[in-house]
């Protein structure tokens, strides 16, 4: 019986062996896996992985805000802790919960800095993102080519994923810096109705990703960032906002955190925006600056 | 665990080896470790309800022991209905309790009348409809003599719950599977080899065929109001062949599994849209449940009307039908859809014409019953798809209306296309293949490089076009 159990086992296997060059070809061209369906979020993995972050002790997260408003090279050379930024676009307070939840059990970080604004309490979460939490740790960060099988899609998606992407350029702490000639007016300078049905949710995931930290013995240094003066030019809109920042800061504080708030129309002014939530580089750096000024004392 | 899912191919690569390395002693062994895997491949879903598939398989066992024993006939008819009680009402509650509750209620508001009795928020222990009809299948012919009952109760369980065809069939009768069970499998290479050209079949029909055609048929029923009727009827012929796809490519999957396990399952499909009449097309759909309720419900049915004449077996096809779309669900689009197919055969059953052989010439004449036989099929499956009648109504009314003669907007062209040429590939293959056992026992003895050339190409084209979301296979809701 052995005999020709070994010859069907050794044709299954060639089979096998076809595939896996197969698929490791296609990585190897760029043709990464669909893991989530933010590409960003995607490429970005991918360029972790490939940098091998291994040690990270202050870790920025959240949606694009955090993304382009922190400006790594000045974080790196104020802060002599080994820095990263998890951002990616789009993301909610909810997906950032759960991110956080797989980040922090493998970079075991001091510090959490979640610049956030209200973009980030409007929408559902993103399940997607539970296909990169949920994968063990030996895909993330050896081989990510296993999402091809473990969260499969046809070949053909994964082609129209790769014509479709929008390259990223990300510095080498995982920043990136905004200019006026990348963005697209009239698809970013929306003003997003506030709160939403799942701004709820998220205030629940803020609270939730707080006493999560606490219980790691991470400081979350929560920061507000800017909006733009016309963001809030009636009376309604800055009651909201108000109450939007008073929820916040409660939160953060009440699980121990840091809660800074840098919306300030007379300091940033409306040229420093792109759009409604975006600071330009420019504005960045000295987002940045006042940051690291208040950080001192609070992160050593 | 999805036979199409990466944990299962992990599972059933590791269930695999261990049985023909490990567990290859003795049978005993070997049905030892089939059940320890299939409880659990079925705890995987639930833990909760393998409670209920071992008290079923239990009692069925017993009671099989004590029919065999009993002396009088008396005391085998009664253990007999122990069994019947136990497995049709298990099935009344889980699967059919919210409907009658519901149906009750209904039928009195029309009266005005308002019993409101409370429905329960039952789950539906998956498999439920096939292990019962196993079980059952086991104490009938018992109590027929037809076989002994099976002394070896690890066999015995093995059989009711043997993973590969636990979750949707094949139902296997006692006298296929049992005495497989009660003798060591050896590994059989052409076996092996002919159970994987299966899978790999019943995966193309699944992720390419079935799970592309669904995500277009959610949208058309989703919004069949709006739509034209030449996208309904579009939408019509995709349902009918996702269903086809789905099932007959879950039971490609199955048999081939089992295959590679050393067991020969009952054949479930045999190109039933080459049928040239509906008679013929319900002997090639779904075979073991069709031969199941023909056995134990047609036949005593046609036993008991013989007195009627023609009008006899009309009674009797109409109610084994009705019976075969509840079997289905719990909604009256079911019953409804059993019924219309038991109709369809009151022209046949008057001519005379229900149990004659057609030979598959490829004539026109042939090919125009063929597609007449599709479209009475593909009309009815539109009460199979429909969440309930007032919809499957609103779908027929709005079908046959002028805007049949309409274009619409395909905005998915690449899927569009990918799937029907999947579709006309996969009606050619079987056309070709239509006397084998399934589409790709392909006979190309001496030319293996041609062979594997063939396999590679099918393999790279469900990779590259299988549907993006992978979805549950319908027969898992029955």
């Amino acid at each position: 019986m052995k005999k020709p159990l070994n010859r069907f086992l050794i044709k299954v296997l060639l089979f096998a062996l076809i595939l896996t060059v197969f698929f490791e070809t296609l990585f190897r061209l760029g043709f990464a896996p669909i893991v989530t369906n933010s590409t960003f979020f995607d490429q970005k993995m991918l360029a972790v992985q490939k940098q091998s972050i291994k040690n990270v002790k202050l870790l920025a997260m959240g949606s694009s805000v955090a993304l382009y408003e922190l400006n790594s090279k000045i974080i790196a050379r104020h802060i002599e802790l080994p820095y990263y930024n998890f951002a990616s676009w789009g993301l909610q307070i909810t997906d950032t919960k759960a991110l956080l939840t797989s980040f922090v059990s493998r970079y075991h970080p001091r510090y959490v800095i979640l610049c956030s604004s209200i973009g980030d309490f409007i929408t559902p979460r993103n399940e997607t993102y539970l296909n990169y939490v949920n994968a063990c740790d030996f895909i993330k960060n050896d081989m990510p080519e296993c999402f091809y099988f473990t969260n499969y899609n046809s070949v053909y998606q994964v082609v129209r994923r790769k014509l479709i992407t929008y390259p990223i350029a990300l510095d080498q702490w995982g920043g990136a810096s905004l200019s006026i000639k990348e963005i697209n007016k009239d698809k970013w300078n929306e003003h997003n109705i506030f709160p939403t049905r799942y701004t709820p949710g998220n205030y629940l995931a803020l609270e939730s990703l707080a006493s999560f930290l606490k219980t790691q013995k991470v400081k979350l240094i929560f920061i507000q960032v800017p909006l733009k003066k016309s963001y809030a030019n009636t009376h309604q809109s800055q009651r909201l906002l108000s109450w939007h920042f008073e929820r916040c800061r409660s939160i953060v504080e009440a699980q121990g955190g840091t809660y800074l708030n840098y919306y300030n129309t007379a300091v940033f002014a409306d040229n420093l925006f792109t759009d409604q939530y975006h600071l330009l580089n420019e504005g960045s750096i000295i987002l940045t600056k006042e940051i690291l000024r208040d950080l001192k004392g609070i992160v050593r | 665990m999805l036979f199409t899912s990466f944990t299962f191919v992990l599972f059933f690569i590791l269930v695999f080896l261990l049985y023909w390395f490990i567990f290859n002693r003795t049978y005993k062994l070997q049905n030892a470790f089939i059940l320890a895997a299939s409880c659990v491949f079925y705890a995987w879903w639930d833990w909760r309800f393998l409670l209920l598939l071992i008290a079923t398989s239990a009692l069925s066992y017993f009671l099989g022991l004590g029919m065999d024993k009993s002396k009088t006939e008396k005391q085998r008819r009664l253990l007999l209905s122990i069994g019947l009680l136990q497995g049709l009402g298990c099935l009344a509650f889980f699967k059919y309790f919210n409907f009658l509750v519901s149906s009750f209620n209904s039928l009195f508001s029309v009266f005005n009348i308002r019993p409101d009795l409370p429905t329960l928020n039952i789950m539906f222990p998956l498999g439920i409809s096939f292990y019962t009809f196993r079980t059952l299948s086991y104490l009938l012919d018992i109590k027929s003599g037809k076989i002994r009952a099976a002394s070896d109760w690890v066999a015995f369980f093995s059989y009711v719950s043997f993973f590969p065809c636990l979750i949707s069939g094949p139902i296997d009768r006692p006298k296929t599977l049992i005495p497989q069970l009660e003798k060591q499998r050896v590994f059989d290479y052409g076996m092996a080899a002919d159970g994987m050209r299966q899978i790999l079949w019943g995966l193309f029909k699944k992720i390419v065929i079935a799970d592309n055609c669904a995500s277009f048929t959610n949208e058309i029923v989703n919004h069949y109001t709006t739509l034209p009727a030449s996208a309904l009827l579009f939408g019509a012929f995709l349902f009918t062949i996702q269903v086809y796809a789905d099932f007959s490519g879950y039971s490609d999957m199955a048999i081939g599994l089992s295959s590679l396990l050393g067991f020969r399952v009952t054949r479930n499909f045999n190109t039933p849209f080459f049928a040239q009449n509906i008679a013929e097309f319900w002997r090639r759909w779904h075979i073991s449940l069709t031969s199941w309720l023909t056995d134990y419900v047609f036949t005593p049915l046609a036993i008991y009307f013989r007195n009627y004449g023609k009008l006899g077996l009309i009674f009797a096809i109409t109610i084994n039908f009705t019976l075969i779309g509840l079997w289905h669900g719990a909604n009256w689009t079911f019953i409804l859809f059993g019924f219309l197919n038991g109709c369809y055969f009151i022209p046949l059953i008057l001519q005379g014409g229900v149990n004659k052989q057609k030979k598959n010439t490829g004539s026109l004449k042939v090919f125009i019953s063929t597609l007449g036989t599709f479209a009475l099929v593909m009309f009815t499956f539109i009460l199979f798809r429909a969440d309930s009648l007032q919809q499957a109504l609103g779908y027929y009314r709005r079908l046959f209306s002028v805007s049949l003669f309409s274009g619409f907007a395909i905005t998915e062209k690449v899927n569009t296309i990918t799937t029907i040429a999947a579709i006309a590939l996969m009606f050619w293959v079987e056309w070709q293949q239509r006397d084998k056992q399934h589409a790709l026992q392909i006979n190309l003895t001496g030319r293996p490089v041609l062979r594997a050339l063939i396999y590679l190409g099918l393999i790279f084209f469900i990779l590259s076009f299988s549907a993006t979301k992978n979805r549950d296979f319908i027969y898992f809701n029955f």
